[in-house]
């Protein structure tokens, strides 16, 4: 308004709105179609001119239709994506030269007429992208040609249509216009004569009739939501004026048709424009790329990993689950410990198929297993990561089978099978299989180190002794679970890590606290070194016969009395209670509950009645596995420790004063649970 | 048309939705034959007023059909366009209409739940929007959406006394401020007027 009449008429450009489906489709083509052809493809967008938000040019999966099938109240555009098959292509093609390709096509369909036709030509854009279909990025880049004609200058502020005397006439003759032809068309107003007519743009163009045409308006839909036009209608200037280059110089009348919610159109505009000059198609240059988020000329990427990757779309899922519950019911948990601690099972077995696969369903990411076996005819029933194929292929062995299966179901989990040995007490290692056996030795203790939580799940209770003494020399959390036929017994280690500073347990009167340092491990409650319990056996002993229930049952409870531990403040230092007292008179004291409830140090149950019972017990300064002897003995002899062990058990149970301790007392220790044979056999 | 507070019942919402089960009362449920009538009803409505909800018809079966209306909105947080697409789609499960919805910028990208969450309910404290805007998989076209969970919708619609006349508008009406979804008054009467 600064001076007068001299105003130039600005335009709303175009912004690209893009519906996920539009990524979703053309990854969807590029690799079922197109594959290696980067051959340009015709698209259809669309905008509306009802309610409109900014000056949108909208694409999704329809784009990509033979036809136009712009949504309701909306109206077609034409368009081209030229996507490249690699970044380095999409880079250096030379933006001016395809933005002048396709503005010479624009100018071609107005210069022929087939706009007349076919007026959505007019609203032309073109995309050039690449798609990354690995990683999910889509780099893309709109432009909406537009011939860099003459200036336009504004005859007035721009008008709003109800502030027309006859307004309401407008508004009905735009109405009865077929919608396909509501783009773009002409309004012939001639006030004197009472006749308001909307006419198609080729009925008015092709004859075009001087004498009448300061009664036309030419309307277009307009998607601006703005004071200005949307671009649009520069294309429109344009094209009138080189089909009519008598209308250069003279007023013309624009109406920008913008309806509101309720269809109304009283907020539509009128700009009364003169074009002073005539432009010169022979060098005509164009304009059209649109600007990025920064305002600035370039391209846009978007990351589409979070609804097109099926590995990213399952681990929101997964994650989101165990939030709910976070959100719902237990606000204090933490999801974070789960998805950090690493996970080291002894055994791929049943117990270690459906301990691994409790872990995952927590939300734990670091999974490894660890057993020498092949998956045999046996297995599939009870072992859950395996299948049929796997015992037919005759030679897939456990750890590695389940690695792959676990990833199979949650593939942004980190896990990794080894086939080893676990060398055991009380078998010699003959000379020829040393060396493997030290190899073994070195990764058993490597994967140890790496790892925060042990689980012993191994089919004899030999094979248990060395991931508990290791357990307890690098100071991890060990949870244990071993089975009998109808009994279960599941526990967490003590702990060899020192209190830090006075942690001062709660002493409860009626119960009895074991601090988490001096609870026991699998083997305090035993005077025997483990020897070779598959000797003397007969076959039930041997191998698995256990209710099938028990193992599932044992595996659910060993991951989640790891979670009750890891959620605790204090861990695996965390003490456990018992009653002391067996007066059925007294009332129980309650056991002080963390997060998830309370923290037992066992779990012994049977399914003959369905019990299960919560025994605490003191470490044994004598343990075979765990005790201070042991330990130093292995912390300063090292391999040659573990060697005589496997030589003979006998050697155990010297080092540590059982063999004394034994001959002894051997009457009165006596398991006061006898009812509970634990043959902690968990497969062949 | 009133707007009850929804957040005020979030202290009792984990139990109501486990004790409802038992209960007998005579709820607002809906069986899936009325929600399609009444799915069609509010579509006829919407043609009338020349609103733009659309019947999606996947197949005959239930509850393969849903209402779906779509807008551009201006996010609470920032000045970013925001495309939103609603999905009134029946539970069998909680015989209840459920509300659905997916938010995309301008690029495509979708908001997640904590995006949602800014966009729409920035003000409001974040426990009581846990319980009740959440992601839940959409029953017809199985892929993860925004939801309002569907537990406690019975009671909220049984408030209004009298069955009104379109379940599904008096639903609309109650859920959709939450997430800047407001129908027109003219629904409401119009439904009253075809009685």
């Amino acid at each position: 308004m600064s001076e007068g009449n001299a105003k130039i008429l600005q335009f709303a450009p175009f912004e690209s709105f893009v519906s996920p489906t539009f990524w979703h489709k053309l990854a969807e083509l590029k690799l079922d179609h197109d594959r290696l052809s980067d051959a340009k493809r015709s698209i259809f967008g669309h905008y509306t001119n009802r309610k409109a938000s900014r000056c949108l040019l909208e694409v999704d999966y329809s784009a990509y239709n033979s036809s136009a099938q712009p949504p309701k109240f909306s109206h077609g555009a034409v368009g081209t994506i030229y996507n490249k098959n690699t970044i380095e292509e999409f880079k250096a093609l030379d933006k001016t030269a395809l933005l002048a390709e396709e503005g010479k096509c624009l100018l071609d369909d107005m210069n022929s007429g087939r706009v007349l036709n076919d007026a959505s030509l007019l609203a032309r854009f073109f995309v050039l992208s690449f798609a990354d279909l690995k990683s999910h990025s889509y780099y893309y880049w709109f432009a909406f040609p537009c011939p860099l004609t003459p200036t336009l200058q504004l005859q007035c502020d721009a008008l709003c249509l109800k502030e027309l005397p006859n307004a309401r006439q407008y508004a009905e003759a735009i109405r009865l216009l077929p919608a396909d032809q509501q783009n773009f068309f002409v309004l012939y107003a001639n006030e004197q004569e009472n006749v308001w007519e909307a006419r198609s743009l080729s009925a008015v163009l092709t004859q075009f009739d001087e004498q009448q045409s300061q009664h036309y308006y030419y309307c277009f839909a307009d998607a601006s939501e703005y004071e200005n036009p949307s671009w649009l209608m520069r294309n429109y200037v344009a094209m009138l004026l080189q089909q009519c280059p008598s209308l250069v110089g003279r007023t013309l009348k624009f109406l920008g048709v913008r309806y509101d919610q309720q269809m109304q159109l009283d907020n539509s505009l009128i700009w009364q424009v003169v074009q002073a000059e005539s432009s010169c198609n022979e060098q005509l240059q164009f304009v059209g790329w649109e600007v990025n988020r920064n305002g600035k000329m370039g391209p846009r990427m978007v990351s589409m990993r979070d609804s097109m990757d099926p590995a990213k779309l399952a681990e929101n899922s997964i994650n989101l689950n165990l939030k709910l519950m976070k959100w719902r019911l237990v606000p204090d948990l933490n999801l974070d410990i789960m998805a950090q601690s690493k996970c080291l099972l002894f055994g791929a077995g049943t117990l270690g198929c459906a301990v691994a696969r409790n872990l995952l369903s927590w939300g734990f990411k670091h999974i490894t297993l660890l057993d020498n076996g092949k998956v045999g005819y046996s297995n599939p029933v009870r072992q859950s990561l395996y299948t049929h194929a796997d015992a037919v292929a005759g030679n897939r062995m456990k750890a590695t089978t389940a690695a792959t299966r676990l990833l199979d179901i949650n593939p942004s989990a980190v896990c990794h099978g080894h086939v080893l040995e676990i060398p055991m007490p009380g078998h010699t290692i003959g000379e020829a299989l040393r060396q493997q056996t030290e190899e073994h030795l070195q990764l058993i203790e490597q994967q140890v180190q790496q790892h925060d939580v042990i689980f012993l799940l191994t089919d004899s209770r030999e094979s248990r002794w060395l991931p508990t003494l290791l357990g307890a020399a690098q100071q991890k959390i060990v949870i244990n679970a071993a089975l009998g036929f109808d009994s279960y017994l599941v526990m967490r280690h003590g702990s060899t890590r020192q209190e830090v500073g006075d942690v001062g347990n709660k002493e409860i009167a009626g119960l009895k606290c074991i601090g988490g340092e001096q609870l026991g491990c699998y083997f305090c409650n035993d005077v025997t070194a483990p020897g070779n319990s598959l000797k003397d056996r007969t076959l039930d002993q041997q191998c698995t016969v256990t209710r099938p229930g028990v193992s599932n049952i044992a595996a659910s409870y060993a991951v989640e009395l790891l979670v009750a531990l890891l959620q605790h403040p204090q861990r695996d230092l965390a003490p456990a209670y018992y009653a002391n007292s067996r007066n059925q008179q007294q009332q129980q004291p309650q056991l002080p509950e963390g997060l998830l409830g309370i923290l037992p140090h066992s779990i012994r149950g049977m399914l003959c009645n369905y019990e299960n019972i919560l025994p605490a017990t003191q470490k044994f300064a004598q343990c075979i596995a765990c005790s201070k002897h042991v330990l130093d003995a292995y912390r300063e002899e090292g391999h040659a420790f573990l060697f005589k062990t496997f030589e003979t058990a006998k050697y155990l149970e010297d080092l540590t004063g059982i063999s004394e301790f034994k001959r002894l007392n051997s009457e009165i220790i006596d398991f006061d649970d006898d009812k509970f044979d634990f043959s902690e056999d968990d497969e062949d | 048309m009133a707007i009850v507070n929804l957040l005020v019942f979030n202290h009792f919402w984990i139990g109501i939705c486990t004790s409802a089960n038992g209960k007998i009362v005579s709820m607002t449920t809906l069986t899936w034959p009325e929600f399609l009538y009444q799915a069609k009803q509010v579509l006829e409505i919407s043609n009338e007023l020349n609103d733009n909800w659309i019947l999606c018809e996947k197949d005959e079966q239930e509850p393969n059909s849903y209402l779906k209306y779509t807008q551009k909105i201006k996010g609470k947080a920032s000045e970013d366009l925001i495309s939103v697409e609603y999905h009134i789609v029946y539970s069998i499960s909680y015989q209840v209409p459920v509300l659905y919805f997916q938010a995309h910028r301008s690029d495509g990208s979708l908001l997640d739940l904590e995006a949602t969450w800014k966009t729409f309910l920035p003000d409001t404290s974040r426990s009581e929007l846990y319980q009740m805007l959440t992601q839940m998989e959409h029953p017809v076209l199985f892929r993860p959406f925004m939801a309002f969970h569907p537990c406690r919708t019975t009671e909220v619609l049984a408030q209004f006394g009298e069955p009104s006349e379109n379940v599904l508008i008096t639903f609309i009406s109650l859920y959709g401020p939450y997430v800047q979804l407001n129908l027109a008054n003219a629904y409401g009467l119009h439904s009253q007027i075809n009685k």
